[in-house]
């Protein structure tokens, strides 16, 4: 197969994803008349769908009258923006100086193997979502993770067992 | 002005003048990567570094800094060269350096810059990109490997083309030029951003390793499509035309192209091209000489004297245009001349000539970025002519331009910021208009010139009776919106009115033409600069074939004269120069009823078309590439076009093949050069009095108008309507221009058939799927289409383009403003 062959058949085969548009379009309509509407607008989206599903990002063009790629440049500019499904529960691993002279990396590989996903993965069932980071801001609890809001310091290769155990039982909604 | 010293010159520029700007003024050369003289500055590639003595301590980018009264500007010294080289250190960094095997190698900035700044060691090193290379458009080949980041192809597909097709994605080291999604590129295919790429970042794929870049001729002519005249550069070689070259500095447009413009050329070397004359020997066209088939088109053109009949195309030159109509007229003895003016150009041809005097526009493409307010009617202005899409962008973005579109459906310009889009029942323009003449007239708006004009009393007469309440009963259209619009283009010191004409609108061309220059007059807009009307041509040389009298003449029959008398047996002998009427005019039945039955056809062509097919004889003729000349773009500039490679085969330019019949029927000498017909016509057609061969230097000359308005009132009837039937549009598809695109490979790379096209409102009534196939019908036949979705027509109503043979619209449309289809799926 030709190289653009190869190419068109990967778009070809991405599947199309139906989305509820409902609640983009009240965002929209929320935001409309304001000037330099289109970050908040994003936020919106990102904060109600957990991410920006990418049919929102046609609507948002349309409506707000912004060219698709400036909408996705934005997306990809900002690191608080996902275009992918999230997991319920973040996990974020600082591999910072303080946390990678403690063993964050150890840490890390061992969230890899339990979990089965990388770095800026989700697991398959939306419940984790997995990121390296470079510092929280806390070196004295080093090595450190966070789950969501929660903090979890001097963190060990067994703790991880237990991190990933607590947040199994925890609710998805 | 502000005074500066540059390398210890001094220097006066204008207020707004940056660095750059001035020393580019004084000659000075300062390096640049990302800045463009069409683009807002963008500072982002660090190249034009200077040093300015009152800000010393930092270097400062040229291009993106005022010039200040007073400053004293460095533009090279050690240091700069220094941080220059350091530019360039970093680009080659990542770069692949595959100048071997890039097509950009000897027009690439970034090559030039690095043997002018001798960079031949790097002291950094890092792993080289590796991003995947585009290769699923046709067109455009996308190596974001080469890209230098500077943003040009995203600024001018925003700022220019408004397409908005690129973005910068991602950040820092992982940023790279790319698409929404980092998906394909699909986009209109202007191609404007290849054109002002620095690098091989983007290239032409149709010319990839056709030919190095220094190895081609570069020969300045005029785009043969639409009527905009854009001024082209063709890359010639081996007696090829490989390409169209970039040139910024060329006509009004600044070297921008569209499709057809930048991608059309290769119909000039067609494998298709006609390369030898041919006579019909029984069923079969047979080669022959040209002594033999010009001896025996002579021949029967002068045996049939006032029974023969011509239809040429605007696509020739003026001179081949004037020697064809002595030919005819002089020679033959016939005034059974018409070129599509009857179906397409009536706007020049008749409402422009009975309303200001002469066939003519009075307003000219500059206008279009001096007016305050534009109306453009019919959103086609973008499709038919995309190059004046540009400057319509321009002018809404730049000049803030108020953009009023009054169409029968919505468009891309429909998208500008601030652009209002009446859209209005299909058919209702007529009423449209003189409702808009008659809110003037009432509300007293009416300029203290229009009274003074022949005609007056009579039009506000015949307006009477077009009250606000009617206009909007038919054309849907609130009588609040129909006033307002009116006050609005009263009230506007400089108003525009921009109508595209072509054989994709018929119907009353003519009859909306007078319509709007009715309601320019009324306002006194006629002869002020930034003001009036500009009817765009659909072709290269429609205003010269308006402006030369390709009209019938007194006793004349005109187009639909000329096929009806072919049926009727009346004309005995047609001439088409350049004219597939099979294709393009409407109703094809009665078109090839039409051909078949004269008793001599006579085609000269660049291709066997429908309609050489079933030629008597077929005379194979040069394209635009292969002959000297001039054309008259709409906005009445005469411009030349140069001779760039020899005759295909042993096809004869028309001028050529006019000049031996001019000669043989009317027994003078030949003309010696086209120069002389030139000369003829300056001393005969008004308008260009005065004009040499010589004057018309690269930018050619807009040719002058003398009016003498007079208003006419015009008569609008109700449009046709059909219950539980669509109305189907016809018109222009935004790659194509006439039926000569269908051989350019380019535009049919990207559009390569016919479509219909449906609003979202059908789509979801229909359960329509894009490439659906569906059955339209009218009362002349059935034609089946694939679907186009849209979000751009109202509920009942389709359009689809005309340009094509297979499933031509023209089997279904018969010359009506709107017909009316019924459509099913096909099974």
């Amino acid at each position: 197969m030709s190289h653009a062959a190869v190419q068109k058949k990967k778009i070809e085969e991405a599947p199309a994803e139906e989305v509820d548009l409902t609640a983009a379009n009240a965002i929209i309509d929320k935001y409309l008349t304001l000037p330099g509407n289109l970050m908040p607008v994003l936020q919106g989206i990102q904060d109600e769908y957990g991410f920006v599903p990418p049919p929102t990002v046609a609507l948002v063009a349309e409506r707000l009258n912004v060219y698709p790629s400036q909408i996705y440049g934005v997306l990809t500019f900002y690191s608080q923006f996902h275009l992918k499904p999230r997991g319920r529960y973040i996990i974020r691993v600082c591999v910072g100086t303080a946390c990678h002279v403690q063993g964050a990396e150890r840490i890390v590989e061992t969230f890899f193997g339990k979990l089965g996903i990388g770095h800026a993965e989700t697991s398959e069932d939306l419940r984790f979502t997995f990121e390296k980071v470079a510092c929280l801001g806390a070196c004295g609890m080093a090595p450190l993770a966070m789950v969501n809001d929660d903090t979890f310091g001097k963190m060990t290769v067994q703790k991880v067992d237990e991190i990933i155990a607590e947040y199994n039982q925890r609710p998805m909604k | 002005m502000v005074n500066l010293t540059i390398d210890d010159k001094q220097v006066t520029v204008a207020k707004d003048a940056t660095i750059y700007d001035a020393a580019k003024s004084a000659g000075i050369k300062i390096p640049i990567l990302c800045h463009d003289k069409k683009l807002h500055p963008f500072g982002g590639c660090r190249m034009c570094l200077v040093e300015v003595e009152q800000m010393k301590g930092r270097l400062i980018p040229s291009c993106t800094t005022p010039a200040t009264e007073g400053m004293i500007v460095r533009t090279s010294n050690e240091e700069i060269v220094k941080a220059r080289k350091l530019v360039l250190e970093l680009l080659l960094l990542k770069h692949p350096v595959d100048c071997p095997v890039c097509d950009a190698a000897g027009d690439c900035d970034l090559q030039n810059l690095t043997y002018e700044y001798g960079v031949s060691k790097n002291p950094l090193s890092d792993e080289k990109f590796r991003w995947e290379i585009d290769y699923i458009n046709p067109l455009i080949e996308r190596d974001m490997n080469r890209c230098v980041h500077c943003g040009k192809c995203a600024r001018i597909c925003d700022e220019i083309v408004s397409f908005g097709a690129y973005t910068f994605i991602n950040r820092g080291i992982d940023a790279k030029m790319g698409t929404a999604f980092d998906g394909p590129l699909e986009c209109e295919f202007c191609g404007s951003c290849v054109s002002v790429c620095p690098v091989g970042a983007l290239l032409s794929r149709p010319f990839k390793f056709k030919a190095r870049w220094w190895a081609m001729q570069k020969v300045k002519s005029v785009c043969s499509y639409c009527g905009t005249g854009c001024q082209l550069t063709l890359g010639v070689k081996d007696n090829k035309v490989l390409t169209t070259i970039y040139d910024e500095n060329q006509g009004f447009h600044n070297g921008q192209l569209c499709t057809r413009g930048r991608w059309g050329y290769q119909f000039v070397n067609s494998e298709k091209r006609l390369t030898t004359p041919l006579i019909r020997k029984g069923s079969a066209l047979v080669e022959a000489t040209w002594d033999e088939a010009l001896a025996l088109v002579s021949t029967k053109l002068g045996e049939a004297k006032s029974a023969a009949a011509a239809l040429v195309t605007p696509r020739l030159t003026n001179e081949e245009l004037f020697l064809f109509k002595k030919l005819f007229t002089e020679g033959v003895g016939s005034e059974n001349l018409d070129h599509s003016a009857g179906y397409a150009h009536a706007a020049l041809t008749d409402a422009a000539l009975k309303g200001l005097g002469e066939a003519a526009s009075p307003s000219v493409i500059a206008d279009i970025q001096k007016c305050d307010l534009l109306l453009v009617v019919k959103s086609d202005a973008y499709e038919t002519h995309p190059v004046i899409g540009f400057e319509i962008n321009l002018g809404v973005k730049r000049q803030g331009v108020n953009l009023r579109i009054v169409s029968d459906k919505s468009g891309k310009l429909s998208r500008l910021p601030g652009a209002q889009t009446l859209l209005h029942t299909p058919g209702s323009e007529l009423v449209l208009f003189n409702t808009l003449a008659n809110i003037i007239v009432t509300e007293k708006l009416v300029d203290a010139s229009a009274p003074l004009l022949d005609g007056y009393a009579a039009l506000v007469t015949a307006l009477s009776s077009c009250t606000v309440e009617k206009g909007a009963a038919v054309t849907g259209l609130t009588p609040e919106a129909l006033v307002a619009l009116a006050k609005e283009y009263a009230a506007s010191e400089k108003a525009l009115i921009l109508m595209p004409l072509g054989l994709g609108y018929p119907g009353h061309g003519s009859a909306l033409a007078q319509s709007l220059l009715n309601l320019a007059m009324l306002t006194g807009r006629i002869g002020k600069e930034g003001s009036g009307v500009l009817f765009m041509g659909e072709k290269n040389n429609s205003q010269g074939a308006a402006d030369l009298g390709i009209v019938p003449g007194k006793n004349g029959k005109d187009a639909a004269g000329i096929i009806d008398g072919c049926i009727a047996g009346t004309i005995k002998a047609l001439y088409l120069v350049g004219e597939n009427p099979v294709v393009s005019y409407p109703d094809r039945k009665k078109v090839e009823a039409a051909l078949s039955k004269v008793d001599f056809l006579v085609v000269q062509d660049l291709f066997l078309t429908e309609s050489a097919a079933k030629a008597h004889v077929v005379l194979p003729a040069c394209s635009f590439a292969e002959k000297d000349g001039t054309f008259t773009s709409l906005g009445r500039n005469v411009q030349k076009i140069t001779k760039a490679i020899k005759p295909v085969g042993s096809s004869k330019s028309d001028y050529e093949i006019f000049n031996k019949i001019h000669a043989a029927v009317t027994g003078k000498p030949l003309y010696a050069s086209c120069q002389a017909l030139f000369t003829e016509i300056s001393e005969s057609v008004s308008g260009y009095a005065g004009l040499t061969w010589a004057k018309l230097g690269s930018n050619g000359v807009v040719r002058p108008v003398t009016l003498s308005p007079k208003l006419v009132p015009v008569v609008a009837p109700a449009p046709t309507a059909e219950a539980g039937k669509f109305a189907l549009l016809t018109g222009s598809a935004l790659n194509h221009c006439g039926t000569l695109s269908q051989y350019g490979e380019g535009p049919m790379m990207v559009c390569p058939e016919g479509y219909v096209e449906f609003g979202r409102a059908d789509v979801k009534r229909l359960s329509l799927v894009e490439g659906d196939k569906v059955t339209v019908s009218s009362t002349a036949g059935s034609v089946t289409l694939k679907a186009k979705l849209g979000n751009r027509l109202s509920e009942g109503v389709v359009f689809a383009p005309y340009h094509f043979n297979d499933n031509s619209i023209n089997s279904i449309a018969t010359g009506a403003p709107v017909t009316w289809v019924s459509v099913a799926k096909a099974k």
